[in-house]
C-alpha cells in the first residue's frame, strides 16, 4: 500500500515537472483556458441585437398605417431607418445590406380596415442571420397583436359594447408567457455555458495529447516508467498522471465554471456543491478519455491537426442548439462516447436551470461509468505504447 | 520559375503525403466527415415535435381539447401531463421538456361566465432554438383558442366567415423569407459550418507541411530541390493541397446547391470562383502564420486559435454589428466574413456581381499576405535557427 502511494506520487510529480517545462502545454492548459472564456464573453457581451434597421414602404399613407409604423418603430428590436416610395427602392437598399428587413403596407390597408375586412401587411425577412429574422418577426407580431386589440376594442366601443365585455370578446383567454432561465433570450446566455465546458474538455484533450505526443517523439514513454510498473502495474501510472492533470484543473475549472459566469453575468443559479460534485466525474472522464485517445498521437502537434475540427462537432453533439430528440439515432449514440456531451448537458441543467444532483443523475452516473471505462482503456493503450517502444520493429 | 524543380518538389511532397496517414486523414477524411455529419444531423431542416408538458388543473372538455390541439401543431408534442407547477418545472430542469402550459382550475367555468381565465406558458429559453420554436406554437395555440371562442359568438350572431375573420383578425401579416423560403435552420448553419471546417483544415494543413520541414531540419534540402527559389518551393509544396481543397470546396457547393437543394439564386459558377479564392486565401494565411512564427508548434497553435475564431466571425448566428466595436473591427481580418457576404449575395439574394465585388477584392487581398514574411520565412528555412519545441 505504502509502495503504491509512493509510486503514484512519483508518477504525478514527474508528470507535473514535464508539464511545467513544456511551453506548448502550458499555453493550452493555462493561456487558452483563461483567455478563451474572456474572448468569447467579450464578443457576445451584448447578448442580442437591438434596433435592426429596416425599410418601410407605406402606400396606404393613412392615419392607420402611420399608427402601425409608429408602434413598430417603438419596439426595441427594429428601427425604421428608411421610408421608401416603392418596393424596388426598398429591395435595392436590402440588397446593399443597408436594411435587414422590409415592411410593406398596401394602398388599400386603411380602406379594408374601414370596411371591416382583413387588411394585409407584408414583411420581408433577412434570412442571412437567425437574429435578424427573429427580431423583425417578433416586432411585427407584437405590433400586429397590439393594433389588433385596439382596433377591435374601438369597434366594440363604437357598437356600444364597452369595458370588460369588450375585453372578453377580444381576448377571452389571455395568454401569459414566461421565459424561464434566460428571460431576455440572450445569445451569450445560450451559447457560453456549453462553450465553457467544451473549453475545459478540449484544452485537456489537446494538452494531454501534446504531452503524450512529445513523450513518444522522444521515445521516453517507457523509459520514464519504472520497470516494475509495466504490465499489471500500469494502472498506477495512469492514475498518477491523471492526478497531475486533475490537480491542475481544479483551479482552471473553478475559474471557468465558477468565476466566469458570475463575472460576466451569465446565468448562474446552480448550487456550488452540486456543481462541484458534478465536475469531479466530468474531469476524470475527460482526462481518461484524452489519455486513451492520445495513443494515436505520435507527435507533439498531430493531436491538434487531426482532432481540432472535432471541437465543432462535439459542440453540436451536445444538443445545446439542435435538440437531441431531433438528431438521427446514430449521432445520438455516438455522442455518448464523449464526456463533453453529458458534461455540457449536466452543466447547463445545474448552472442555468438550477437542477440538483438527482435531476442530473443520468448524466452524473454516465460520467462515472465513462471515467471507469476510459480508465481501463487508458491503461491498455499506455501499455501498448510502452510495449511498442520496448520492442521497436 | 522553371518547371523541372517544381516537378521535383511536387513529387517529393506527394510522396510525403502518401507516406503517413495523417495527411489524407486531416484533409479528405475530416472535410468529408464534416459534410456528412452536418448534413445528416440537421437533416430535418427545422426541429419538429419538441417535447412540452401540460398542467391541466381544470380537466374539462375545453382544457383537454386545448392539450390535444397543441399536440397537433407541427413543432410540439405533449409528452407529459403534470399535476402541478413543481412537477412541470422538475421536468424542465431535467431537460425532458422545453416548455409547459398551465391551465388553471375552473378555467372552463370562468370562460363561460366571461371572467377571462388566464393561460400561462413557460418556455426554457436557455435552449434558445428549441425554446423559441416551442414558444411560437404555444403562442399560436393560445391566440387560436381565444379567437375560436370569439368566432363561436359571432357565428351565433349569424355572421359569415369572411366578415368574422375581418372582425377577429383585422390585420394579418404576410411573411416572406428572402432567400430561405422555408426558414430552414439547416440552411443557416450548414452554409457556414462547412466552409468553417474547410478553412480550419486548410490553415492547419498549410502550417503543418511547411513547419514540419523546419522541425525535421529538412528545409534546406527542400529549398535546394527548388533551386533556392521560395516561389518554387512553396508552389510545389502547397499545390497538391490546393487541388485537394478546391475539389473538396467545389464538391461541397455541388452537394449543397445541386443535390440537397439549398437555395442558390445567383450564379453557382461565380460563387465557386469565390470558393477557389477562399481556399487560396487560407493557404496564404497559413504561410503568413508559419512565416511569422517559424516554429511548428507555435504556428499550429496560432492557426488553431484563428481557425476556431473564424466560426464566430462569419457572423452568421450572431451578426457582427451586435458585437462591441472593438470586436467588430477584427471581422475584416477573416476571409470567411467576406465569403459569407458573397454567399448571402449570391445564394440567398441573387444580387448582381457589383454588390459583392468589394468582398471578392477583400479575399483577393489575403493572397498578398505571404509577401510580408517572404524574406523572414526564407531565412528561417536556410538558417533553421528556431527552437524545435
Amino acid at each position: 500500500m505504502k509502495k503504491t502511494l509512493k509510486d503514484l506520487y512519483w508518477v504525478m510529480t514527474n508528470e507535473l515537472w514535464h508539464i511545467f517545462r513544456d511551453k506548448g502545454v502550458i499555453l493550452i492548459f493555462f493561456v487558452a483556458g483563461i483567455a478563451y472564456p474572456l474572448l468569447y464573453n467579450g464578443i457576445y457581451n451584448n447578448e442580442s441585437i437591438y434596433e435592426i434597421p429596416i425599410a418601410v414602404v407605406d402606400q396606404s399613407n393613412s392615419a392607420q398605417s402611420g399608427k402601425f409604423l409608429r408602434k413598430l418603430n417603438a419596439t426595441q428590436e427594429v428601427k425604421i431607418s428608411k421610408r421608401c416610395l416603392n418596393m424596388e427602392e426598398a429591395k435595392a437598399l436590402f440588397m446593399e445590406g443597408k436594411v435587414h428587413g422590409i415592411v410593406f403596407i398596401p394602398s388599400d390597408y386603411h380602406l379594408k380596415l374601414a370596411r371591416m375586412e382583413q387588411a394585409t401587411i407584408s414583411i420581408y425577412n433577412d434570412m442571412s442571420s437567425f437574429l435578424y429574422y427573429k427580431g423583425l418577426m417578433m416586432a411585427t407580431n407584437y405590433t400586429m397583436l397590439d393594433e389588433l386589440r385596439s382596433i377591435q376594442i374601438n369597434r366594440y366601443n363604437a357598437a356600444g359594447i364597452g369595458g370588460e365585455q369588450a375585453e372578453q370578446l377580444v381576448e377571452a383567454i389571455p395568454g401569459n408567457d414566461v421565459a424561464l432561465y434566460n428571460p431576455g433570450g440572450g445569445f451569450a446566455s445560450f451559447l457560453l455555458p456549453a462553450l465553457l465546458i467544451l473549453i475545459i474538455h478540449q484544452t485537456l484533450f489537446f494538452g494531454i495529447g501534446m504531452m503524450a505526443g512529445t513523450a513518444r517523439e522522444e521515445s521516453r514513454t517507457h523509459s520514464q516508467i519504472p520497470d516494475h510498473l509495466h504490465g499489471k502495474g500500469i494502472y498506477k501510472v495512469v492514475f498518477g498522471k491523471a492526478f497531475a492533470y486533475f490537480l491542475l484543473y481544479i483551479p482552471i475549472t473553478a475559474y471557468i465554471v465558477g468565476f466566469i459566469p458570475k463575472f460576466f453575468n451569465l446565468p448562474h443559479i446552480g448550487n456550488i456543491w452540486t456543481l462541484f460534485s458534478f465536475m469531479v466525474p466530468f474531469l476524470l472522464a475527460a482526462i481518461f478519455f484524452s489519455m486513451t485517445v492520445s495513443v494515436f498521437v505520435k507527435n507533439r502537434e498531430t493531436g491538434l491537426i487531426t482532432f481540432l475540427f472535432f471541437t465543432v462537432i462535439l459542440l453540436f453533439l451536445s444538443g445545446f442548439s439542435w435538440p437531441r430528440q431531433n438528431m438521427p439515432d446514430v449521432w445520438r449514440w455516438i455522442s455518448y462516447l464523449f464526456p463533453s456531451t453529458r458534461g455540457i448537458q449536466g452543466y447547463i441543467k445545474i448552472n442555468t436551470l438550477g437542477a440538483n444532483l438527482s435531476q442530473v443523475r443520468f448524466e452524473y452516473i454516465q460520467l462515472w461509468l465513462q471515467a471507469g471505462f476510459y480508465l481501463l482503456t487508458a491503461s491498455v493503450s499506455l501499455n501498448l505504447v510502452v510495449k511498442k517502444e520496448k520492442n521497436p520493429r | 520559375m522553371s518547371l523541372n524543380p517544381l516537378k521535383q518538389v511536387l513529387k517529393r511532397e506527394i510522396k510525403m503525403m502518401f507516406g503517413r496517414p495523417i495527411y489524407l486523414f486531416s484533409t479528405v477524411f475530416v472535410v468529408a466527415f464534416g459534410y456528412l455529419f452536418f448534413l445528416t444531423l440537421l437533416n430535418e431542416g427545422l426541429p419538429e415535435r419538441l417535447p412540452v408538458a401540460v398542467i391541466d388543473s381544470d380537466n374539462s372538455v375545453i382544457s383537454r381539447r386545448f392539450a390535444r390541439e397543441l399536440n397537433t401543431t407541427p413543432m410540439t408534442q405533449v409528452v407529459a401531463g403534470c399535476a402541478n407547477f413543481a412537477e412541470a418545472r422538475d421536468l424542465m430542469q431535467r431537460g425532458e421538456v422545453y416548455g409547459f402550459i398551465d391551465i388553471p382550475r375552473d378555467f372552463y367555468k370562468d370562460l363561460l361566465v366571461g371572467k377571462r381565465p388566464e393561460v400561462s406558458f413557460y418556455v426554457n429559453n436557455s435552449y434558445l432554438i428549441a425554446g423559441t420554436l416551442s414558444y411560437k406554437d404555444m403562442l399560436t395555440m393560445s391566440t387560436l383558442a381565444s379567437s375560436a371562442y370569439q368566432r363561436e359568438i359571432l357565428r351565433a350572431k349569424g355572421m359569415d366567415e369572411k366578415a368574422i375573420m375581418g372582425r377577429i383578425q383585422p390585420i394579418v401579416i404576410d411573411t416572406h423569407h428572402i432567400g430561405n423560403p422555408w426558414a430552414n435552420y439547416g440552411v443557416y448553419l450548414i452554409n457556414v459550418l462547412l466552409p468553417g471546417i474547410l478553412q480550419l483544415v486548410i490553415l492547419l494543413m498549410t502550417v503543418y507541411p511547411i513547419g514540419l520541414e523546419l522541425k525535421n531540419k529538412s528545409s534546406r534540402e527542400w529549398l535546394a530541390e527548388s533551386n533556392g527559389s521560395l516561389t518554387v518551393a512553396l508552389s510545389g509544396k502547397l499545390l497538391p493541397y490546393s487541388v485537394i481543397f478546391i475539389i473538396l470546396g467545389l464538391a461541397g457547393n455541388v452537394l449543397l446547391y445541386k443535390f440537397t437543394g439549398f437555395p442558390m439564386n445567383g450564379s453557382l459558377l461565380r460563387f465557386s470562383a469565390a470558393t477557389v479564392l477562399f481556399v487560396l486565401a487560407h493557404q496564404a494565411i497559413g504561410i503568413l502564420m508559419i512565416g511569422l512564427f517559424p516554429v511548428l508548434r507555435v504556428g499550429i497553435s496560432f492557426a488553431a486559435l484563428y481557425g476556431i475564431l473564424s466560426f464566430t466571425y462569419a457572423g452568421f448566428t450572431f451578426p457582427i454589428e451586435a458585437m462591441p466595436p472593438l470586436a467588430q473591427g477584427a471581422s475584416v481580418l477573416f476571409p470567411i466574413r467576406h465569403y459569407f457576404n458573397i454567399y448571402v449575395n449570391e445564394a440567398l439574394w441573387g444580387t448582381p456581381f457589383v454588390n459583392s465585388s468589394l468582398s471578392y477584392a477583400a479575399i483577393f487581398l489575403f493572397l498578398l499576405l505571404p509577401l510580408i514574411v517572404w524574406n523572414r520565412l526564407k531565412k528561417a528555412l536556410i538558417n533553421q535557427n528556431y527552437p524545435l519545441k
